[in-house]
């Protein structure tokens, strides 16, 4: 099951490739409908999905092992299955990726390049989400940057080819990192059931002990990838340069504490935290809307993420040490990031500075160690992959009709275009925190949260709760400011704007897209169980392994 | 061995055609040839056979000559094209070619550095006549000096390398050498004559600082002469340097002098300087055949870390072999692509491959998917090169991280001007749409080829299996 959702679209590739290059509309259709039956399948995955019992639709195949010299057999599994942690972010792949086929239906230059290379992304956002091989995630989670960077650099705006090839390079640099980190993790750590299949023992109880006292030589281990086995401290040989008993001290962190931090910058490259942030103003900006839409709801969640699934459960001793900084790069980020949307001129990237702002919180959520946090995090990155897209597909229907996107170029809007203004208010509204919307629920969460981190021994003080609800009000100001310059009051327009086809309101195509985003983000607001009920148990063992409980 | 009286055979043949005017039928006769001498050389495998104490076809010499001599069957399926205008002779070059090949067979399966030598200058001197083949082009001229001045002094070098190291240790078979060092301090001119060897080796493999003849041969050498010597003869040198290096000097230490060091301290000099510099001048190239030939110096210092770490670790034979099979195979796909746009727009700056994507997706498409496997992104064979080849030095020696760190910084400058020639085909510019013609023949050739470059990067197994040579 899991792999037809990563094997459907690079079928649909091989389709659409061998239609001819007329029948364009063709090669939307397959496009749109592979995304909608990859919807359906996760919608049917997380009604199927039980929180608390594990990892679910598990496939696991030994890809390849080889054997190392005397340090060993390293072996990579293809693994996939459902946690509690990419659950939700696979429902929300499903939604994105379907609302992104229908905006890039009017995509005129290169039909057929663009809808392969779509089909291409979602094929790998699936196996990045899905992977339980720290190998295959991060083959998926590298290949994903290529589609990414065509779709931006050759569909993209007037600066598209300096916004795509800073996008790559950043997010090479994170991924580089990330390497070294998972080269030095699987050959530290060892597969149990292998290795004992190797050694001929029987009982896997017995090889644990007998690795850990050096009964079994390292040279006889087999090394491994699988996120289970890495997130497990028996699992690695006392040998092992990044095991806990390695006592390698550089420049006064040790090696594990330099890992820690390799990884945890590859990941908030990724989010992205201040001060790693600025590549996605560019991005954003230059790429087509449908790519932005994707950009924001799905590729900054991969940050979260891997920061919640690889870098934490991994490092627990080293994460709990650092949350103090990483929650002040969160607070950072929160502050920075508002106070940029609230600067900006363009639309887009205030909504783009903005993004900034808001996944902040899913790192503060993350670094304050407590259940509501996290589960807030968690909550957050769902509600933001949600509001994101709306807020990205509001703009460019603005975009479409003008090629303008300058807020001072606009005023009183409502009276043009009475329909949009109420979606941008829509999601204005809940972009900020109102009450009632789904971003309420994940900012509450996340700054319970905070303060509990503060008074329950945790990492965080109280200041950074109270500075980041300030950032809130910041959401607010830049929000509510933008409305009132671009949409109330006299109607008037730039006059320098070019009326390419009139300022007409939404259409059915772009209803299609912004009703449904707008209903979940209003149902997540009202009934948020339907989604946290999804990994509450999940959270909660995160927490005692962080802990150290 | 059979296999290098076959090569040196099939090269006489080639040099008869003309003569007894079968040249018609040479290209399929020198396919057929080659496919022959891998089938002998699979023979070898695990036979370990020695050949009078002067070379060993171990399964290092084995599989190594394989990987040559498939470079040599891809290299003469894809240079067709370029012999069967009047150009050149392609007899005289099909002559020259296999005999410099033979070169590079004794190169990877020499116990003795006599034969060693010989390797290096049969692999050599029919490459300074290549090299300036075409004979009314200033630029190919200067190549052809340029490369034969800087080989002849490289040759000199290597000799007073290896005498020294013969008189220190009195035999040139290079596991007597090893005996001989043993545990015992060396006098000092036998730790001169490992660094004239280093730095023999270092002007073959164009590591910086000695890299400076490079780019300017490459560049004025006929293309698939450019692709031969970037490749094979690439190969050649490096498993030859690996060979050597890993069987004798293993043990050897320094003197009182720099105590505790190896001549490892010079290769990690070189490695560094190399991908550092490399890379960096790649990056400033508007001509995509000198920034090819930059991007061979750069990959020559991930290489050399393969060098670096033979004396500890055993299967970095076949992270070495993993990564000049991906290394070459996509360098070759490179290079036939180049010259086609070379043959239709007469230029090789970037601005000739603009919109190369609408005129020849084809040809595009796999230029893309070579350039992706040089800089080493996933699924193609070179992401799979470069991870073992990090993971082996991170075994070997876990100080050695930042050397890893310093060549992951270097792969990130790679992206950028690999990417740079991507952006350029797929970039739309309308003054540019001459048609790049290609012929079905050679479209399914090079097709295969990506499809290998796929196939290594998603099933590496398959090399590095073989790691228990």
């Amino acid at each position: 099951m899991l792999s037809f959702l990563i094997f459907l679209p690079i079928l649909s590739i091989c389709v659409v490739l061998a239609m001819p290059l007329r029948r364009y509309y063709l090669h939307k259709a397959i496009t749109l409908a592979t995304a909608g039956i990859q919807l359906l399948s996760s919608v049917f995955l997380f009604a199927s999905y039980q929180s608390g019992q594990g990892v679910q639709w598990a496939e696991t195949y030994e890809w390849f092992s080889f054997s190392a010299g005397y340090l060993g057999t390293l072996s990579a599994d293809y693994s996939l299955g459902l946690d509690g942690f990419n659950i939700s972010l696979v429902l929300l792949s499903g939604i994105v990726l379907f609302v992104g086929a229908i905006a890039g239906w009017l995509t005129k230059e290169n039909r057929k390049g663009y809808y392969s290379l779509y089909l291409l992304l979602c094929s790998s956002i699936y196996g990045c989400f899905l992977a339980q091989d720290f190998l295959l995630f991060f083959i998926f989670f590298e290949f994903m940057l290529l589609p990414m960077y065509f779709l931006i650099g050759m569909w993209g705006g007037p600066r598209r080819e300096y916004a795509s090839i800073k996008f790559f390079l950043y997010t090479l640099a994170g991924s580089l990192l990330i390497l070294i980190v998972m080269i030095g993790l699987s050959i530290s750590a060892f597969d149990p059931i292998k290795t004992a299949t190797q050694n001929g023992i029987t009982e896997i109880a017995l090889l644990k002990p007998a690795m850990q006292q050096g009964r079994i030589s390292a040279s006889q281990a087999v090394h491994t990838f699988r996120f289970e086995y890495l997130g497990d401290a028996s699992c690695y040989l006392p040998s092992g340069i990044l095991s806990n008993a390695s006592s390698f001290i550089w420049k006064g962190l040790s090696l594990r504490e330099w890992a820690f931090w390799a990884l945890l910058i590859g990941f908030l490259i990724k989010l992205p935290s201040f001060p790693f942030h600025t590549w996605l103003p560019d991005a954003h900006v230059e790429a087509p809307t449908a790519i932005s839409v994707v950009l924001a709801g799905i590729l900054l969640k991969i940050g979260g993420y891997g920061i919640m699934k690889i870098a934490y459960p991994f490092f627990p001793a080293e994460a709990l040490h650092f949350s103090y900084w990483i929650g002040l790069l969160g607070v950072i980020s929160i502050v920075w990031g508002a106070l940029n949307a609230l600067a900006m001129y363009d639309l887009k990237k205030m909504i783009a500075y903005s993004s900034v702002s808001h996944m902040g919180f899913v790192l503060l959520g993350i670094s304050s160690v407590t259940v509501e946090g996290l589960n807030g995090a968690i909550f957050q990155q769902f509600s933001h992959g949600i509001l994101s897209s709306l807020l990205f597909i509001l703009t460019g229907v603005l975009y479409d009709r003008t090629h303008d996107r300058h807020i001072e170029n606009y005023h009183g809007l409502a009276v043009k275009m009475p329909i949009y203004t109420a979606f941008v208010m829509v999601a204005f509204f809940a972009s900020f925190g109102l009450p009632g919307f789904s971003g309420f629920i994940g900012e509450l969460l996340i700054l319970i949260g905070a303060f509990s981190s503060a008074s329950s021994a945790g990492p965080l003080p109280y200041w950074m709760s109270l500075v980041s609800t300030a950032g809130i009000l910041l959401g607010a100001a830049y929000f509510l400011w933008t409305m009132q310059r671009m949409f109330f009051g006299k109607f008037w327009i730039n006059r320098g704007i070019t009326w390419k086809e009139g300022l007409y309101d939404l259409q059915s195509r772009e209803l299609l897209m912004v009703i449904p985003l707008s209903a979940l983000t209003l149902l997540l607001g009202i009934m948020p169980a339907w989604l946290l009920q999804s990994y509450s148990s999940e959270t909660i063992a995160w927490i005692q392994l962080i802990r150290g409980l | 061995m059979k296999t290098i009286i076959l090569l040196s055979v099939l090269g006489i043949v080639a040099m008869m055609a003309d003569i007894f005017k079968y040249r018609a039928v040479l290209w399929y006769l020198v396919l057929a040839g080659i496919g022959a001498a891998v089938g002998l050389e699979l023979l070898e495998w695990n036979q370990n056979m020695p050949y009078y104490g002067m070379l060993l076809m171990d399964n290092y010499a084995v599989a190594f000559s394989c990987i040559i001599l498939g470079l040599l069957f891809v290299w003469f399926l894809v240079s067709r094209d370029s012999y069967t205008g009047q150009e050149f002779n392609d007899a005289d070059h099909y002559a020259l070619i296999l005999f410099s090949s033979v070169g590079a067979l004794l190169m990877v399966s020499f116990v003795d550095l006599s034969l060693m030598f010989l390797g290096i200058e049969i692999l050599s001197i029919p490459l300074y006549i290549l090299a300036g083949s075409r004979k009314k082009d200033l630029s190919s001229n200067e190549s052809s000096l340029k490369y034969f001045l800087m080989g002849s002094f490289t040759t000199g070098i290597l000799l007073f390398g290896i005498t020294l190291v013969y008189g220190a240790t009195g035999t040139f078979h290079i596991e007597r050498i090893a005996s001989a060092i043993g545990n015992s301090t060396m006098p000092v001119y036998f730790y001169t004559g490992i660094a004239l060897l280093v730095v023999g080796f270092g002007f073959k493999v164009s590591a910086v600082p000695f890299h400076f003849w490079t780019p300017d041969v490459y560049q004025g050498a006929p293309t698939f002469i450019t692709a031969y010597m970037s490749t094979i003869v690439k190969t050649a040198g490096f498993a030859g340097f690996y060979r050597l290096f890993s069987t004798s000097f293993s043990n050897a230490r320094m003197p009182e002098l720099m105590e505790g060091t190896t001549w490892s301290i010079l290769v990690i000099v070189l490695i560094v300087l190399t991908i550092v510099i490399g890379n960096l001048i790649a990056a400033y190239q508007t001509n995509a055949k000198r920034m090819l030939a930059y991007s061979g110096v750069a990959q020559a210092g991930y290489m050399l870390m393969a060098v670096l770490v033979s004396q500890v670790e055993d299967n970095t034979k076949s992270s070495l072999m993993l990564y000049m099979a991906s290394y070459g195979l996509a360098t070759l796909a490179a290079f036939t692509v180049l010259y086609y746009v070379q043959k239709s727009k007469g230029s090789d700056e970037f601005e000739a491959f603009t919109s190369l994507g609408k005129t020849n997706p084809l040809l595009a498409a796999v230029l893309t998917i070579s350039m992706l496997s040089l800089a080493g992104i996933p699924p193609t064979a070179g992401f799979f090169a470069k991870f073992y080849l990090f993971t082996s030095v991170l075994k070997a020696n876990p100080s050695l991280l930042w050397l890893v760190g310093v060549a992951i910084f270097g792969s990130l400058v790679s992206v950028y001007y690999y990417f740079k020639l991507i952006i350029s085909m797929y970039g739309s510019d309308e003054k540019s749409t001459a048609e790049v013609p290609t012929n079905m023949a050679y479209q399914f050739i090079l097709v295969a080829i990506v499809l290998i470059i796929l196939f290594l990067g998603i099933q590496p197994g398959l090399i590095t299996n073989l790691a228990n040579l």
